[in-house]
């Protein structure tokens, strides 16, 4: 009877955890939303087997921003703050890689806990700058506008470190050409470490953490958390008088979305085994607005697919030259913000499933 | 009869504008108590500081036997107090079952979470709408639902503004039965309110605030009799 | 003789940044202050108010004129850009600040696309003057005596002038200033390009101490926020002494660890402030008068 319940419980937990999967904060559900969902990952699981190292390293590439667009959407589009400065947390944990790596060396699987400690150290000052906006009850655009300052400040800061005084151990920070010769990635393995250079196998780690990362915001949404956080988009006062402590809820939202931020900068400096200021600067700043805007910030589905549609158009207008790319990126989004708020991709998904209820009914 | 909220020599002014000037107040457990006064009498700001939304001047407030005085909002709402806004405070782009999953979720999990959903959702009349965005509700429903928010895990004391703002003559009787239903289980209720009918219908006692101050408190009848508030009200004094 | 040149030297530095801060956040103080709305085009407004005066002085117009016709041409833009896009965004405030950075990329790389990635600017003129042995440009006494002209006509512009009644009624009671028969779409628009020709001359005032590309815009952008931020929404009350005291932390910090901490005592400056006054300094003075 105990063996019973015990093996029970945890599995109920489980099922309701996996529930959550699906709920109204996330668009798609059902079993053809998910049949859906399994052949477009298939495929993405097939790709490298069609397509050439150069083609799929930049595949790799175009994966690692989702991380810090997703984390913008739950700051966003969820919890209603705008940020502007995920960018700030991007650079600052890419740096962090670098000084760490460079210091510790690729040994025992070092670089993957470099990789963790630098998401942890742009969630952390994350937490700290959402401490001050939020526990100062700042709002609506100052939000937007201390944040930007932040990032920006950021990026005169690295800028300014040229020279042999900036060094963190063995590491310099190069001011504005920026830091290089860090490793990549590498696992170890029996029989010698994997280095994951661009290719298919930091390809398939990528993917791998976009799903777990994708479904786990999934849920974390549909939970009570992400109940709390909406309400709070919506009519943060009633929210308090329900008993929430907002700023509290607002805050973690916030470090949250500079996790992610960071688990992007950590990756994209193993990626490129560099890192600029200018990844902190405004046009970069501009970038992940871009992506969750045109894609629907109001939807995790809507800004994964939205970031890597505006991506891959970006880099085919890259091919003119990247200021007209800039130029359309601009225009994009003054077009969607005038014409589409809600997002196209959101836009796009809510016909799709008008015009899939019709055919069922 | 033990006092669920004590108020002693409760002060707030805004430069020169004194909204509570020294406010004694007690309301017993199980009472269903109104609060009337002239526009501009500082009911509202006194329910503001009721609710840790202004901090006092001066003075105390005792809720259930201890100092809430230093608390903030959501603090105070979790030792027992619900309250429920004129303007109905709902959120207009959840569903009705998303926005009293809000107000439960913090007390209430899996089947007793959603037990007290549908009672709720029973209780106010809303199971046809319980996935329907709260923002599309008639005005009486919506201000329903936000009672329902307020009460679906028991309070100790509901704070109603103007419940009735806004509705039909008969959402106002339907409401009035409804407060009559959550005070028989036990939850004592202060309301402000302006229509004297529903005062009469669910009231007992009653307090005029008068400029800040307490200026007369009885029953009913006592109040309606009472000369001086009808010259606050009519304007009347010293003529 | 040694006191009094490192008192000039602080005063100068004090004066300078002071000069730059009110200068370069006016545009953004009365367009945030007046419609609430953030323009993180604020700076391609400068640098648009910058390339014109340059253009114009290579022209052969004398420098102020050109100045004047750099701020202008940015108010004129202003208004269209406030015709075509804000004008539809005024009750989404995060939306307009969205579409302003959406300009801003365009005017940014418009610029780099047809006029290459540097333009000829204008040497800074009136020389130098000498105190105690150490060279000060002359021409940044006078943006300091600009920036509190600046303040002395936006006052008299929003407080001793029709436009300026209008524009506070219809900013504070919309509805009650159209039902009075204020045309309030076009004190909108005017509002709007009188912060941009604010930004324009911004850029024309500074465009003789730098270099012209088409990103000079952002140079301004962090001074200009962070005032507007600890100055809260009245640019008299709040902005003007915002930057006294910005400039003394800056000039301060800047003096004894140099322009790095300088930024950084900036950035801390405003972290504390929002913490302790939300309102910033305009809401807090405001409400210590009252």
């Amino acid at each position: 009877m105990t063996l019973n319940t015990t093996d029970t419980v945890p599995r109920s937990r489980a099922r309701r955890l996996f529930s959550r999967l699906e709920g109204p904060q996330t668009m798609g559900s059902g079993p053809a939303f998910w049949t859906v969902a399994a052949l477009v990952l298939g495929v993405a699981a097939a790709y490298p087997l069609i397509a050439d190292a150069w083609t799929v390293g930049n595949a790799a590439y175009f994966l690692i921003w989702t991380f810090m667009a997703m984390g913008l959407g739950v700051v966003w589009g969820y919890a209603g703050a705008l940020s502007f400065g995920q960018t700030a947390f991007f650079g600052l944990a890419g740096y962090a890689y670098g000084v760490i790596t460079i210091n510790l060396g690729t040994a025992y699987g070092l670089t993957i806990v470099a990789l963790l400690l630098s998401v942890a150290i742009g969630g952390l000052f994350a937490l700290v700058i959402g401490y001050f906006m939020f526990y100062g009850r700042i709002q609506g655009v100052f939000i937007g506008i201390v944040t930007l300052s932040v990032t920006l400040v950021l990026e005169t800061f690295m800028a300014q470190t040229a020279g042999p005084q900036w060094r963190i151990g063995e590491a310099r920070l190069n001011g504005f050409n920026g830091m290089s010769g860090m490793p990549p990635l590498t696992l170890p393995w029996f029989g010698g470490d994997i280095v994951l250079y661009p290719g298919p196998p930091l390809y398939y780690l990528l993917l791998g953490l976009v799903v777990i990362c994708y479904l786990g915001l999934r849920i974390l949404l549909n939970s009570p958390f992400g109940n709390v956080l909406v309400a709070i988009r919506e009519n943060p006062h009633r929210v308090g008088m329900l008993g929430y402590d907002v700023r509290l809820y607002q805050m973690l939202a916030f470090g949250i979305g500079g996790a992610f931020a960071a688990l992007s900068g950590a990756l994209y400096t193993a990626w490129g085994q560099y890192i600029t200021p200018s990844s902190m600067g405004l046009t970069s700043a501009a970038l992940p607005i871009v992506w969750v805007a045109v894609g629907g910030r109001r939807d995790i589905t809507a800004t994964l697919i939205g970031t890597l549609v505006v991506l891959a158009g970006f880099q085919t207008l890259t091919i003119y030259g990247s200021q007209y790319a800039l130029v359309v990126m601009g225009a994009l989004l003054l077009v969607t913000v005038l014409a589409a708020p809600q997002g196209l991709i959101v836009g796009a998904m809510t016909l799709l499933g008008r015009l899939f209820q019709r055919s069922k009914t | 009869m033990t006092e669920i909220l004590k108020v002693q020599g409760l002060r707030k002014a805004f430069g020169g504008v004194v909204v509570a000037n020294g406010i004694d107040f007690s309301l017993s457990k199980g009472a269903m108590h109104c609060l009337i006064g002239p526009n501009g009498a500082g009911k509202s700001s006194f329910f503001r500081l009721l609710l840790g939304e202004h901090a006092p001047d001066a003075g105390t407030i005792t809720f259930d036997g201890s100092d809430i005085t230093g608390l903030r909002s959501f603090q105070r709402i979790r030792r027992g107090i619900s309250v429920k806004f004129q303007v109905p405070g709902i959120f207009k782009a959840l569903s009705v079952r998303q926005n009293l999953e809000v107000a439960f979720q913090d007390h209430l999990h899996g089947h007793s979470l959603s037990a007290t959903i549908r009672e709720m959702l029973d209780f106010t009349d809303l199971r046809a709408e319980e996935m329907t965005p709260a923002g599309i509700l008639s005005h009486g429903q919506q201000q329903w639902l936000e009672i329902a928010m307020a009460v679906g895990v028991e309070p100790k004391l509901l704070l109603l503004d103007e419940p009735t703002a806004g509705m039909s003559p008969d959402e106002t009787r339907k409401t009035g039965e409804m407060l009559h239903e959550l005070n028989g289980r036990g939850i004592t209720i202060l309301a402000v309110e302006h229509d004297m009918a529903f005062v009469e219908q669910i009231a007992k006692r009653v307090t005029v605030l008068h400029f800040g101050s307490i200026f007369a408190e009885g029953t009913i009848t006592e109040i309606i009799d009472h000369p001086g508030v009808q010259e606050i009200y009519l304007g009347t004094a010293d003529v | 003789m040694a006191l009094f040149q490192s008192v000039f030297g602080m005063l100068y530095q004090f004066g300078d940044t002071f000069a730059f801060l009110v200068i370069s956040c006016a545009g953004l103080a009365v367009i945030f202050g007046m419609m609430g709305v953030i323009n993180l085009a604020h700076g391609e407004f400068i640098m648009c108010g910058a390339y014109v005066t340059a253009s114009a002085a290579r022209a052969g117009l004398p420098l102020p004129l050109a100045i004047l016709t750099g701020a202008l041409v940015a108010g004129l833009v202003g208004m269209l850009v406030e015709r075509l896009v804000i004008r539809h965004l005024y009750h989404r405030p995060l939306d307009s600040i969205i579409a302003t950075w959406g300009i801003s990329l365009i005017a940014t790389q418009g610029v780099l696309i047809v006029l290459g990635s540097t333009m000829q600017g204008v040497g800074t003129p009136l020389g130098s003057i000498d105190v105690g042995g150490r060279s000060y440009s002359l021409y940044r006494l006078v943006l300091m005596a600009c920036a509190l002209g600046l303040l002395g006509g936006l006052y008299v512009l929003f407080y001793h002038s029709r436009f300026g009644v209008i524009a506070r009624a219809t900013i504070q009671k919309p509805q009650m200033a159209h039902a009075l028969g204020v045309n309030t779409g076009r004190m909108y628009g005017l509002t709007f390009g009188l912060g941009a020709a604010l930004a324009g001359l911004a850029g024309g005032l500074y465009a003789p101490t730098m270099t012209m590309v088409p990103t000079m815009g952002s140079t301004f952008m962090v001074e200009s926020f962070v005032t507007v931020v600890v100055g809260g929404a009245d640019i008299f009350v709040g902005a003007a002494p915002a930057a006294a005291i910005l400039a003394l932390i800056k000039a301060g910090l800047t003096a004894w660890y140099g322009q790095l901490f300088g930024q950084i005592g900036l950035l801390v400056t405003v972290i504390l402030v929002i913490r302790i006054l939300p309102g910033g300094l305009s809401g807090w003075l405001k409400g210590t008068t009252r």
